[in-house]
């Protein structure tokens, strides 16, 4: 979104130049460091790994790490990331549904316990997940849900739906009334001014929440390793510790792996960053 | 005009328009409540009993009620204090790098400029990760012997011996915050540049012509306007952090000698390791406590998430 | 009008596929995942916990488990992978939750604590009757004793020895150690191995994970120390503490050790050996496969723990088992899959495959054990070893993890004395002893 600006000052232009650039190449090389040092080992062979001194270029770079790894019977990558995949995409539209509503209703309704409920919501994050395996294995047990989707989907639940609710919470807040209530007098009911005006403005939140649910339920380990037994049931997260042996660990398919499992969230990403473009609110401001 | 109300009808005197939107807010806010009980209300509360029991899995036959036994035992406890200290350090330290670095980036990222998708992207790989993996990445990275931090300090000559970034007492825990902040930032960074992409452009502009400078903008439009995400990040955020106990877990366990033990990672170790499950019960309930605390407090302080009227 | 319909035709789009999400979604949500159709079997299947998910190690498992199931027709062995760290929660929070596997793979150091609880299944009964009992060692059976029952079969027996490099020493102009080497033999050789300016260290010592406490501890047994002494707690005797600090020294005084020692677990100490920048380590057997591919077969051996001041020494047994619980379903279909993994052939593939030593004598005796320069240390060590004292009481296996590590990890830098570290840690182990 360009911004006219009438005239710039020293500070913003250096904001804009040399600060801008410096700060981007700063930001993207420690954020790609450790991957690009993945994605050099996924391309060496056992005897490079293992050289001293370290060897940063992998001199016969091979993809048998890759091939390895997703067509490896034992440990198949390919199930691991259908699985992943499929849980996390429900998790996240699922949840971004159930938030959608609850934020909007805590947002904008005056009732009682309101507060007290934010807080409760908050205060479900606080309990160590660790703690909750026993109690919801019997619960997923008693149900028949062992070495199910669903039983991954209904635990992701447990700490996706609190904290988007918050973040839902926070975005219907920051939207001014004026626009619902101007819907309204217009004859408009409350579903309809949350379909119509609200949701296209708070696109952007809804958008980095649906990320964010997606993305917290596709490193989720825990749950996934305690309510699946069958390798075919097993999610990426968990497929990648089965490269980490009791006396060592594998890195040329661990690494394989992990630039793997980075690569169906950077897509999505890049389909959801679009809508934390936001260009729809010119003019819906009145006065 | 669709009428797509849930369940009720329009114009019907019965039930007066107040109520209606109550209702209707609770209708709203049941898919999430349900989801909540069922899947963290109930477990909590069995918690909660756990700890006002002396429940060792492997001495069954000493399984009985002993109110607040666990309580005092932990208030006596050298290391649940030290614990408590960490993850204070642990916590802040994250949080406070995280939320500027990450609203650094945001603003960096809500420039226009080409490549701006690709960027984007880029710096939310980090999060990607399975925490477990994360660290154990790190751990090969920080290894003094075979790890590429130190190798490529020692080359740029920044560094003449090798340091042992997670074997030194004084270390570990600078250590593993930055594994942390470096995970962390691409939280606050989505977050904030929702919220600043929501920001309307005019007022910018309007404030510009104004003749505010840059910082005054800043500090006039932005901020305020993006309070109520930055209230609501930095409080998930710090609870999250409290309760995370992957990293340490896998990077140094709680070592060297307790530098990084915090109280969730001693509650696992409790747990699983001693078999303690009452003593773990009365961790985790005093967790909560400091926490919800916490969280009262920063809320009347930062004055929550009302709304911009 | 025309709005209306507009809207309401995007609304039926939108229902359409909405539902045919949800529809595509029941489908999966039921189904199983797309597997071969299921056998119907006369009984329960049997419910196999495998703890150590490595590739080497699932090939093979399963290969033996499908030799198994192709072998009968009344059941089915299915086997669940969970990796290390993870295995132990998942089999106590399984256990706690009353559905335990019905036989799983542990080490005999957690038995102890499921057999408080009262989950494992005695087996002494089924043991009489078994064909094999005489041909295992009397030292295997021991590990998995509690009191006179039986409660755990072992599947694979290893204990601890010293690897060292044998290119490097001939490059040095040094003799291999003996078998019979002495302390100061050790010594000696760490220091010839130390350059701490070429990034070489003489010996990978341990700072992380219950191992960390129990390699001093086998040298203190070379001093005449003993951690229970006519069942009186004596691990903080003199003779401990001596032998201790001199362990110790080899960190703090004479830096044979790399400086990340305070940290380092299994995989560090195997993977600084198997790049070159240690020459010796102390470890059972479990890590000769690796270090064959990283370092090369003919570049190491190994020998057993040497002789300590008291011209005496042990090495900690431990066993791999093979463990059932009292709450599985199929009891005596996990039985048959227990004696079947424990077969001649199936022994020796397992053991063979990993680099483990078989619990049977007829099948150690074999070449493919007896024969093995990288297992000659391990072979001989047999004479001297003992079970791991640390079995004797399931409160401390934790203890270990929760207390004795700190207590170590200070000591190896420094912060403590040997003397202090002994003296806490006989506190903690005293409160256990009831």
């Amino acid at each position: 979104m360009m911004r006219r600006r009438p005239s710039a000052g020293l500070a913003e232009r250096l904001l804009a130049g040399p600060v801008l650039w410096g700060g981007l190449v700063l930001l993207t090389a420690f954020a790609l460091g450790p991957f690009i040092w993945m994605l050099l080992t996924s391309l060496k062979d056992h005897q490079e790994l293992y050289a001293t001194p370290l060897e940063y270029l992998p001199r016969h770079p091979t993809l048998e790490n890759y091939v390895d790894a997703w067509t490896s019977p034992v440990t198949p990558f390919s199930r691991f990331f259908f699985n992943s995949l499929w849980v996390c995409s429900v998790t996240m539209v699922a949840t971004t549904a159930v938030s959608v509503l609850a934020g909007y209703a805590i947002a904008r309704f005056r009732f009682a316990g309101r507060d007290a409920l934010l807080l409760i919501f908050l205060a479900t994050q606080m309990f160590p997940s660790v703690l909750l395996i026993a109690p919801l294995l019997t619960q997923w047990r008693a149900l028949g849900l062992i070495d199910t989707y669903q039983a991954l989907i209904y635990s992701n639940f447990s700490f996706t739906v609190p904290f988007t609710v918050w973040m839902m919470v926070g975005y219907f807040s920051s939207i001014p009334r004026d626009l619902e209530e101007s819907a309204m007098i217009d004859g408009c009911n409350h579903f309809g001014a949350l379909c119509r005006i609200v949701l296209p403005l708070a696109a952007p939140g809804i958008a980095a929440t649906a990320i964010f649910a997606f993305v917290v339920s596709w490193s989720e380990l825990l749950f996934a390793i305690s309510f699946t037994t069958e390798t075919d049931m097993r999610t990426l997260s968990a497929g990648l510790l089965y490269m980490v042996g009791q006396y060592e660990v594998q890195w040329g398919p661990l690494s394989a792996g992990v630039i793997m499992s980075t690569v169906p969230v950077a897509v999505l990403f890049t389909f959801l960053q679009r809508h934390l473009i936001h260009g729809l609110t010119a003019g819906a401001v009145k006065g | 005009m669709t009428t797509l109300a849930l369940g009720t009808r329009r114009a019907r005197p019965l039930i007066s328009a107040r109520t209606r939107k109550l209702l209707i807010g609770y209708c709203y806010l049941m898919p999430a409540a349900l989801c909540m009980l069922a899947t963290v209300v109930v477990p909590i509360g069995m918690a909660i009993k756990m700890s006002l029991y002396n429940d060792i899995l492997y001495k069954p036959q000493d399984y009985r009620f002993i109110g607040l036994g666990n309580y005092f035992r932990l208030a006596a406890d050298p290391v649940f204090w030290l614990s408590l200290w960490n993850s204070c350090v642990w916590v802040f330290g994250s949080v406070a790098l995280q939320f500027v670095f990450g609203f650094a980036a945001a603003l960096l990222l809500n420039q226009a400029f080409r490549g701006r998708a690709l960027v984007r992207t880029l710096t939310l790989l980090p999060w990607i990760i399975p925490g477990v993996v994360v660290g154990l990445i790190w751990e090969w990275l920080y290894q003094p012997n075979y790890g590429v931090i130190n190798d490529l300090l020692i080359k740029a000559g920044w560094l003449h011996d090798r340091i042992a970034w997670l074997s030194t007492p004084d270390l570990a825990m600078a250590a593993v915050v930055f594994t942390n902040v470096w995970r962390g930032i691409p939280f606050f960074t989505i977050m904030l540049l929702a919220g600043l992409q929501a920001v309307p452009a005019e007022l910018y502009e309007a404030a510009h012509v104004d003749g505010a400078s840059v910082f005054g903008r800043f500090r006039h439009i932005t901020l305020p306007l993006l309070r109520p995400i930055i209230v609501v990040a930095t409080a998930t955020r710090i609870i999250w952090t409290f309760n995370y106990a992957d990293l340490i877990f896998v990077m140094t366990n709680g070592g060297p000698a307790n530098a990084t033990q915090i109280t969730s990672t001693y509650t696992l170790l409790q747990a699983y390791s001693n078999l303690d499950f009452g003593y773990a019960g009365a961790l985790s309930v005093v967790l909560l406590l400091v926490m919800l605390v916490f969280t009262a407090a920063y809320l009347r302080i930062t004055r929550g998430v009302e709304e911009i009227a | 009008m025309d709005e209306r319909w507009l809207l309401s035709r995007r609304k039926f789009l939108h229902t359409l596929a909405g539902s045919g999400v949800i529809a595509a979604g029941d489908l999966a949500w039921w189904e199983a995942p797309l597997l071969a159709p299921r056998k119907a079997f006369a009984a329960e299947p049997v419910r196999f916990q495998f703890s150590v998910p490595e590739p080497t190690r699932i090939t093979l498992v399963t290969s033996l488990v499908q030799r198994f199931n192709q072998s009968q027709k009344d059941f089915e062995v299915k086997v669940e992978f969970v990796p290390q760290a993870q295995a132990r929660q998942k089999l106590i929070s399984a256990v706690s939750a009353g559905s335990p596997p019905d036989v799983c793979q542990i080490w005999d150091n957690w038995i102890g604590q499921f057999q408080g609880m009262g989950a494992v299944e005695d087996l002494t009964s089924r043991v009489k009757s078994w064909k094999h009992r005489d041909d295992v060692q009397d030292t295997a059976w021991q590990t998995v004793s509690a009191g006179n029952a039986i409660v755990s079969m072992p599947l694979a027996l290893t204990l601890d020895g010293i690897f060292y490099r044998t290119d490097r020493l001939r490059e040095l102009g040094l003799k291999e150690p003996t078998p019979d080497w002495t302390w100061d033999d050790f010594l000696r050789i760490a220091q010839a191995f130390t350059k701490a300016s070429e990034n070489r260290y003489g010996y990978g010592m341990r700072g992380a994970g219950t191992w960390s406490v129990l390699y001093p501890s086998e040298f203190a047994y070379a001093n005449g120390a003993a951690v229970l002494k006519d069942g009186k707690l004596a691990i903080n005797s003199k003779e401990a503490v001596d032998a201790l600090s001199w362990y110790l020294d080899l960190a703090l005084k004479h830096k044979v050790t790399p400086p990340s020692a305070a940290t380092d677990g299994f995989v560090e100490i195997v993977e600084t050996f198997g790049r070159g920048i240690t020459s010796m380590y102390q470890h059972n057997s479990g890590s000769v496969g690796q270090q064959k591919k990283n370092v090369g077969a003919a570049n190491f051996a190994t020998v057993p723990l040497p002789v300590g001041p008291a011209k005496k020494r042990a090495s900690f047994y431990f066993s791999e088992t093979l463990t059932m619980f009292k709450a599985g379903r199929n009891k005596e279909g996990a039985w048959q899959f227990v004696s079947f993994m424990l077969d001649d052939e199936q022994s020796l593939m397992y053991n063979k495959t990993l680099g483990l030593l078989p619990p049977r004598k007829s099948i150690i005796s074999k070449p493919d054990f007896a024969d093995d320069p990288a297992l000659r240390g391990f072979i001989a060590s047999f004479p001297f070893a003992i079970v791991s004292p640390y079995l004797a009481y399931p409160g401390w296996g934790g203890r270990i993890d929760s207390d004795g590590v700190p207590l170590i990890q200070q000591a190896i830098l420094g912060k403590i004395s040997p003397q202090e570290c002994l003296d806490r840690f006989a506190a903690v182990l005293k409160q256990e002893m009831t």
